[in-house]
């Protein structure tokens, strides 16, 4: 099986310059991209369709991390997930180049909300990113009750078309 | 110095690139079979060949690599398009990675969502405009080349053709004015009447030529190139100009393929993790392959092997 993560080279410069914005007082950006979906054989597709940060009042204090998302970002991600039938990833940046890598912060905290998602539309796979200036990682849950897996590849479409391996 | 060593300036990873890169190519008569040639000269090392014809006596004046003995005979039938197209990539490529499909690319959506770009040669605006949306809701870029000969009276005639790359997200056929509803009811209603189109090998040649160049653009860029395009030919002028929407069109979002349209609208994972399941059970249950092995079994085995072999 190989997963693919196809994203629009607007769409991915879109976010990568919204997450890089000052918050008052996180130390970084949040966000979640929704996607269709499209399989052929045993190889899957996600195709990111639509970007929505975090809004400011939505993040919690805790100078122990990054930036903590409080229950109404998650809230409002899975009422997008549940109204528009469609796979949610979180994203982050690490900034940076070269391909990024979780955090045991970001594992502990994904592996707590992403299989919440399969609460509400069980008919999409979800997930989490993190992208640095120039590529992306990624692990996508096919099923709420076991691990993600990482993404196999990332495709970045516009001109030039940008192809990079996930693991 | 390799074979390509004269198109580096396309960049250092440019062979491998190409190589990398797998071309959707539907429609293989003049312009097609043109775009098969040229990407492989050029070094794309991956096709997804589909077309559902065979070579006819009427073909042979613009089919590139056709040739007269793939003609039909009493004894042998003639050559599928998409067999001359492989023999045409066999011959200037070392280990192509080809899929042939004969058949409507309706029947090859599997092969194709795996192309990095689609290139178009149809005969119709409903399959261009079914194509795009195909390709859009895949994300994958789509280039559509196509050439018509219209009367103008008093026996003279007029070339003129259209080179379009629909980049996901940036304007579409139907943006660019070449898809209307009225021309589809129009080829709607001469469904089945219309007769042979005109076509020359020349003009076919000059379209497929701007659209290899796209697709290098999109894999290999050698300058800032724009992300849509809409190229007029005038085969009586011999110009190939970009169309005044091109100007208009540009910073605008394309409304007919809204981005909430990606994707197969009936995808459901858990048939997927099905079909993933069943997979498994296919692979455990050959005796012959045991692909999970622990790691300290693989281990084992490897210094078995060696100590036996020394």
């Amino acid at each position: 099986m190989t997963v693919r993560f196809k994203i629009t080279r607007h769409l991915l410069e879109a976010i990568r310059h919204d997450l890089v914005r000052p918050h008052a007082f996180a130390h970084e950006r949040v966000g979640f991209i929704s996607a269709g979906l499209s399989s052929a054989d045993d190889d899957l597709w996600i195709l990111a369709r639509a970007y929505r940060p975090v809004a400011d009042d939505d993040y919690l204090r805790d100078p122990s991390v990054g930036a903590m998302m409080g229950p109404d970002a998650i809230r409002k991600a899975l009422q997008w997930a549940l109204s528009d039938g469609v796979a949610i990833f979180h994203v982050h940046t690490h900034g940076g180049r070269g391909r990024p890598g979780f955090s045991g912060i970001d594992v502990r905290e994904q592996s707590k909300f992403v299989p919440s998602f399969f609460q509400i539309t069980r008919k999409c796979p979800h997930g989490a990113l993190v992208l640095s200036n120039n590529s992306a990682y990624g692990n996508i849950w096919l099923d709420g009750r076991k691990p993600g897996e990482p993404i196999g590849c990332f495709i970045e479409v516009g001109m030039p078309l940008h192809a990079w391996s996930g693991v | 110095m390799t074979r390509f060593d004269r198109q580096s300036f396309l960049g250092a990873d440019s062979e491998t690139t190409l190589h990398a890169a797998t071309l959707g190519l539907v429609g293989l008569g003049g312009g097609g079979s043109h775009v098969v040639q040229q990407t492989g000269h050029l070094g794309v090392g991956g096709y997804v060949v589909v077309d559902p014809d065979h070579i006819t006596d009427t073909n042979t004046n613009r089919l590139i690599g056709g040739r007269l003995a793939d003609l039909e005979t009493e004894t042998t039938p003639a050559m599928a398009k998409v067999a001359i197209a492989e023999r045409l990539i066999q011959g200037l490529q070392e280990k192509p990675r080809i899929i042939t499909i004969r058949d409507s690319w309706h029947n090859a959506t599997n092969e194709l969502k795996r192309c990095d770009i689609i290139v178009g040669a149809v005969d119709s605006f409903i399959e261009r405009e079914q194509l795009e949306r195909f390709a859009r809701r895949h994300l994958i870029p789509y280039i559509d080349i196509g050439m018509d000969v219209h009367e103008l009276g008093n026996k003279k005639f007029l070339i003129a053709g259209q080179v379009i790359l629909s980049m996901p997200g940036k304007p579409c056929l139907r943006c660019y004015g070449l898809i209307t509803d009225e021309r589809l009811t129009q080829e709607a209603e001469r469904y089945g009447a219309a007769g042979s189109h005109p076509q020359v090998v020349w003009s076919n040649g000059v379209l497929a030529s701007t659209a290899v160049g796209l697709v290098t653009q999109i894999l290999t860029p050698w300058f800032d190139a724009p992300e849509f395009v809409y190229l007029d030919y005038d085969g009586n002028r011999g110009t190939l100009l970009p169309n005044d929407r091109m100007k208009f069109l540009r910073g605008t979002v394309c409304p007919h393929h809204p981005a909430e349209e990606t994707g197969d609208p009936l995808f459901d994972v858990r048939e997927f993790n099905k079909l993933l399941s069943n997979l498994e059970l296919v692979t455990t249950e050959a005796p012959t392959t045991p692909v999970s092995k622990k790691w300290w079994a693989r281990m084992f085995t490897r210094i078995i092997n060696q100590w036996w072999r020394s």
